[in-house]
């Protein structure tokens, strides 16, 4: 494969698959989502924080409750969203990668699969990307990677699971690039809902033209980060909006759409409802287009272990 | 989705008929009108044998651990809904939002088992095996209709058969009941003849494989540990999950009684598939007590529904 190609196709793997940023050369996310400063808010309608937050959860099917077997015991409602598989395919654009002065960014055909979850917080997101412009960018020759976080660990994987049994595929750390794919997880549907709940009082909820915005700092890891969501008329997540500091790009802002929520599920149907089209843009620019294709919701087995060498990377 | 919430019915009636008495017995110990899961409060003093030891004998039947109803089977997943508005993972601490119910309305059949399914998976303590079956463990779960064993009333097998629902006790060996249970999966009786005589392990290779091993106990402090191997790879070794196992696993139980409570865990190795020992969350029986309690027969388990399956959907 021809080096500017490879390149090409390297860097829109690692910087548009990706839900947020632009993967193992950036660096910690900064703040805000822009408009949910407490000077606008304060013009804005005033939302009751915990009717939004659960409808906005209602909407996507994370609350549930069931009284099978039960006798006279009477559970309250739960949030059961832990682990999660998604499959899609689409595009994805080489992040600020024109090949010519003020050309679109190069553009792949782009096939990902998703594992997450949130109790531990990880995500594994696999990708394969072929240039789909190859007679002017090189031979479509398909990169694969995979790209591992779990908690405070980052790292890449040969194969899935690389790294863990010795002599089966190499697990290579990537410190740097862990806020960032945090924090992909945490502006899915799921975890805006999740990380609203957990900020309590320090989410404000309002109305900004007549649509649901709920902003929020998180925390942890990614405390400075502030994230603002707009619900739709179901009150499905429609739009994330956050900032980054790409060294790149320079502060970046990335929106992230959500639309066409459906069950996803195949034959296990679990009333979970998950984005079919999935839109990302940095700075104005596309930098992600997906379909998705399939969505195992029902908590399935799902693992991130971390190798030693990427526990002793932290270490040192 | 009709057919579908026929056969959730088919299973829970067929199960229910099956094995009636045993969840008749649980139930009576369900009618204490409970919003949470988490395990009772142990009360009473810890009665002992005349060798000093804990006596943990009796039936123990109550709330705790068995596998009918969402409540136990969240408990034994590690998820405790402490009260009416915190949930906690137990094993990560993780916070669990928690709501007021959304209606009034009772949910249909269908939208309480999709909910079911989804309550019994959601904890954190899953077992991690190598690399390489990753995919047939989530593949095994995902077809747990026709793959559990359970499904097709084999014996539940060790360490899946919980705390076991009659403890006999003398200062040489314990006998472990295990009725057939209903409910979540439909598992025949089994039992387990356990010494405490200090004797050691048959050899391993001499070893036929079984459904509930060769099991040696001893006693630590107050806790009765029981040691075994020399299984099958029949069973899978959790309620739920998929999680099957080799020849070569080793169950380590742990058995502890305060008062009218008793503790159990179970911690699994296995080096053929798992990439490192895992162990259940702790669950807690509490003892019957009705002094002449006795377990009544557990009638024959009979599959007749699996041909019935339209997806993959399930419990």
């Amino acid at each position: 494969m021809p080096t500017q190609a490879k390149n090409m196709l390297m860097v829109a793997a690692v910087a548009a698959i990706a839900f947020h940023s632009a993967g193992a050369q950036s660096r910690k996310p900064t703040a805000n989502a822009g408009a949910g400063d407490k000077a606008s808010l304060a013009s804005e309608d005033i939302l009751d924080r915990a009717k939004t937050l659960r409808a906005a959860a209602d909407a996507l099917g994370m609350v549930r409750w069931s009284d099978i077997g039960a006798g006279a015991s009477r559970l309250p409602a739960v949030d059961v969203v832990n682990t999660m598989e998604l499959w899609g395919s689409g595009t994805t654009y080489g992040s600020g990668q024109a090949y010519k002065p003020g050309a679109p960014w190069p553009a792949f055909k782009t096939e990902i699969h998703v594992a997450l979850a949130y109790n531990p917080a990880a995500m594994r997101v696999e990708t394969t990307c072929t240039n789909s412009d190859a007679s002017a960018q090189g031979r479509a020759v398909p990169l694969h990677i995979i790209q591992v976080v779990r908690d405070k660990y980052a790292w890449d994987e040969s194969a899935i699971g690389a790294g863990l049994v010795p002599g089966k595929g190499t697990a290579t750390p990537v410190m740097a690039a862990d806020n960032n794919r945090l924090l992909r997880l945490w502006i899915l549907p799921y975890g805006v809902v999740k990380a609203a709940l957990a900020a309590g009082d320090k989410t404000k909820t309002s109305t900004e033209n007549g649509t649901t915005v709920i902003t929020f700092p998180l925390s942890g890891q990614l405390a400075g980060v502030t994230v603002k969501a707009t619900l739709d008329a179901k009150n499905q997540v429609a739009k994330v909006e956050t900032r980054t500091d790409n060294p790149a790009l320079g502060e970046m802002f990335t929106e992230t759409e959500y639309s066409d929520y459906a069950d996803h599920g195949e034959e296990i149907l679990t009333e979970i409802k998950s984005p079919g089209h999935i839109v990302q843009k940095r700075g104005g620019h596309p930098v992600l287009d997906i379909q998705v294709k399939k969505v195992d919701a029902n908590n399935p087995y799902l693992v991130f272990p971390v190798p030693e060498n990427v526990k002793n990377a932290a270490v040192h | 989705m009709m057919r579908t919430f026929r056969f959730s019915i088919v299973i829970a009636v067929a199960a229910t008929a099956c094995l009636l008495p045993a969840a008749a017995m649980a139930r009576q110990f369900s009618q204490v009108s409970r919003t949470t899961n988490a395990p009772v409060a142990p009360s009473g003093a810890t009665p002992r044998t005349p060798d000093g030891h804990p006596d943990l004998s009796g039936v123990w039947n109550g709330l705790g651990d068995n596998l009918i109803g969402v409540p136990n089977q969240m408990a034994n997943a590690g998820i405790a809904v402490e009260t009416e508005s915190s949930t906690r993972d137990v094993a990560s601490g993780a916070r669990i939002a928690t709501f007021p119910r959304g209606t009034t309305n009772p949910l249909n059949d269908e939208q309480a088992e999709r909910a079911a399914a989804l309550m019994r998976r959601m904890g954190s303590n899953r077992p991690v095996y190598k690399p390489q079956y990753w995919e047939t463990v989530k593949k095994l779960d995902q077809n747990a209709n026709e793959e559990d064993p359970a499904n097709n009333c084999m014996p539940a097998g060790i360490p899946r058969a919980g705390i076991p629902s009659f403890v006999g006790q003398s200062p040489t060996y314990f006998i472990f009941i295990y009725p057939g249970t209903g409910g979540l999966i439909a598992t025949q009786t089994s039992y387990r003849m356990i010494p405490v005589d200090g004797r050691q392990h048959t050899p391993l290779q001499d070893l036929d494989g079984t459904y509930t091993g060769e099991a040696i106990g001893h006693w630590e402090g107050d806790t009765l540990v029981v040691d075994t191997y020399g299984f099958n790879s029949s069973t899978w070794f959790d309620q739920i999950g998929g999680y099957m196992h080799s020849e070569n696993m080793h169950v380590v139980e742990r058995f502890h009684r305060d008062g009218n409570t008793l503790t159990w865990t179970a911690t699994v190795e296995d080096p053929d598939v798992l990439l490192e020992p895992w162990t259940t969350t702790p669950r807690v029986a509490l003892l019957n007590p009705n002094p002449e309690a006795v377990l009544p027969e557990s009638l024959p388990c009979s599959e007749r529904d699996l041909g019935h399956l339209v997806n993959k959907e399930h419990h």
